[in-house]
């Protein structure tokens, strides 16, 4: 069942929830936060009262609240409806984190690939302007802030929130060493949260409705509801709202999706699942509840799938770091090997399935650790080794090996 | 005629100051009027903002959007990754490409068209998809992606 807040036709006034904030001390806000249960939206999952609390407690003049827009992940577009429709709710969430936190400076980082919206966060930004709820001492508190737009340059690294920094101040996106973490020293190395479009879109909702309302929204464990967008082979691809712990099948059922082969939940990063296992939950502790799901029916060649994913995180992938930079070469070697039918049976991948550990345990950031997911899944559920594509007119018959 | 480069970096430094913050948005500068980044271009940043050219050239390289090499005044972005692949993004490169005679990542003759592909674009709700001068185009056929670029400047 979908159950919409974020994107729920009739919602409360723009800027309703920062003007309740500003009647609060920035640590009740930041305990409001904190008491909703809410973990960040961009994937990582951390919560994000924690992530405020930390970044208040930072002693510095200037801290920074930083909005990722960068949303590369393969299937993922939430965050363009959020921005195309409710950029006035960002704005106000992220005017909410700055006083909460005693940051002045917002800036949102929006990927290059979106410069069509930045009309409609430019207009946002005026309407805030004209309610009076940005400039220099909103409602005569003593608090000022604004937001700056930033665009990125075509990098999916840039998601990631050190890379991200990294960016902002004009450098390559290679991630940064943690600690020290952003929230003691971010942006130009001042206390800096950041955090995921729909992250500061729910904050408002929070301050409004109460922490217990919020957290009573999602299923279970989880807090809150999740936005979720679903492409592939399914009847009516988009974007859904649902409680957070929610099945699978649920928003499989939403979207139509009739004949299924394999779902991949959290995008290339995620994890790829068969039909039979939909009923497992989308949540932090189960199928990771980032934003994409992608659906393949029974007529997708999954080691095709597989090909054009690996070929993703090559291009992707920093090149920082030794595992990421050649592990992610090798595997998709060896996965234009299995189509070329010079690799024919399981055991020849066994070294591949070793270096992905090593890959997962060893790379630098989160990029590298989970670009193995697809491979191990797509290989161990999906790929038939008794089929005539991988074993005909194979290596071993051909007698080159 | 395009700008001449200095003056679109002259004109960036007044907008974004010479701080190292400011480099990748003197770049984007330069890159989205000219399509690319020439080399006067990149010794003007690195002067104004103190940095090495070597350095401002490995941020250049680093990314996917940005290019040294002279690029079409219209460049598509057509999304290869996989909502897009599974429909028929393949087809429309091939179209693409005959339909006016250039190979992937390269530029007409006429310096009118440069085609190059790129990650997902977040319209995969919408696939097959590009960007065309950083506008949206979705639910593309073959048919549809060679009006649309005909129809271009
Ligand atoms: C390779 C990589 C790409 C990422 N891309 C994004 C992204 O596009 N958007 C996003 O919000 N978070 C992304 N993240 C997660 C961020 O590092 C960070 O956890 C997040 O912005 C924090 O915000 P949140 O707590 O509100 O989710 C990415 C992480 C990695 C490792
Ligand atoms: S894991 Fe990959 S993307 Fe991350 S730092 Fe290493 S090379 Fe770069
Ligand atoms: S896969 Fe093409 S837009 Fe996402």
């Amino acid at each position: 069942m979908e159950k919409k807040v974020l994107l729920a036709e009739d919602q409360p006034e723009f800027g309703a929830g920062f003007e309740l904030a500003l009647t609060m001390t920035p640590a009740d806000v930041v305990y409001m936060v904190r008491d909703s249960g809410i973990k960040g939206r961009g994937g990582a999952g951390f919560p994000t009262g924690i992530k405020w609390n930390l970044a208040g407690a930072a002693s510095s003049d200037v801290k920074y609240v930083v909005c990722n827009a960068d949303e590369g992940e393969p299937g993922t577009f939430k965050d363009r409806i959020l921005l195309e429709k409710y950029s006035e709710r960002l704005i106000e969430g992220m005017a909410i984190g700055g006083y909460a936190i005693g940051s002045s400076h917002g800036i949102i980082y929006l990927r290059a690939e979106y410069p069509y919206l930045i009309p409609a966060i430019e207009e946002a930004r005026k309407n805030m302007i004209g309610k009076g709820l940005l400039g220099k001492n909103i409602r005569g508190k003593g608090f000022d802030f604004d937001v700056e737009i930033r665009t990125g340059s075509g990098a999916y690294i840039c998601g990631e929130e050190t890379a991200l920094i990294e960016s902002l101040e004009g450098k390559s996106g290679f991630p940064r060493n943690k600690p020290p973490f952003p929230v003691n020293s971010g942006y130009l190395n001042k206390p800096t949260i950041v955090n995921n479009v729909e992250t500061f879109c729910a904050v408002p909702h929070i301050i409004l409705g109460g922490p217990e309302w919020y957290a009573d929204l999602g299923i279970g464990e989880c807090s809150g509801t999740k936005l979720f967008s679903i492409s592939g082979d399914v009847e009516k691809p988009g974007v859904y709202e649902l409680p957070l712990g929610a099945p699978l099948k649920d928003l499989l059922e939403l979207a139509g999706a009739k004949d299924i082969q394999a779902v991949q939940v959290g995008g290339a990063s995620g994890r790829t699942i068969p039909a039979a296992d939909t009923y497992r939950s989308l949540s932090f502790g189960d199928l990771p509840p980032g934003g994409s799901v992608i659906v393949f029916d029974s007529t997708v060649n999954m080691l095709e799938v597989l090909e054009n994913f690996m070929e993703f995180f090559v291009h992707e992938s920093c090149g920082q770091c030794v595992p990421c930079r050649e592990g992610t070469l090798h595997l998709r070697n060896a996965v234009e090997d299995l189509i070329a039918g010079d690799i024919c049976n399981k055991e020849s991948l066994n070294d591949y399935f070793k270096l992905a550990e090593v890959m997962r345990i060893t790379s630098k950031c989160g990029l590298g650790q989970t670009a193995v997911n697809c491979f191990v899944d797509i290989i161990n559920n999906f790929v038939d080794f008794t089929d005539e594509r991988i074993s005909g007119e194979c290596c071993c018959e051909r007698g080159d090996q | 005629m395009p700008r001449n480069p200095e003056e679109i970096v002259t004109e960036g430094i007044i907008e974004f100051g010479t701080g190292r913050e400011s480099l990748v948005q003197l770049l984007t500068k330069v890159n989205e009027e000219l399509s690319w980044i020439p080399t006067i271009a990149i010794e003007a940043i690195a002067k104004a903002t103190r940095i090495s050219v070597a350095e401002v050239y490995s941020v250049v390289s680093f990314y996917s959007f940005f290019s040294i090499e002279p690029r079409g005044r219209n460049i598509v972005r057509l999304c290869s990754t996989i909502s897009c692949a599974m429909t028929g993004q393949g087809e429309i490169l091939e179209a693409l490409m005959n339909e006016f005679g250039i190979e992937l990542f390269e530029t007409t003759d006429d310096g009118r068209l440069t085609i190059e592909t790129t990650s997902c674009i977040g319209l995969c709700d919408q696939a097959p998809a590009m960007l065309v001068n950083g506008e949206p185009h979705v639910k593309l056929t073959p048919e549809k992606a060679c009006d649309i670029v005909r129809g271009l400047e």
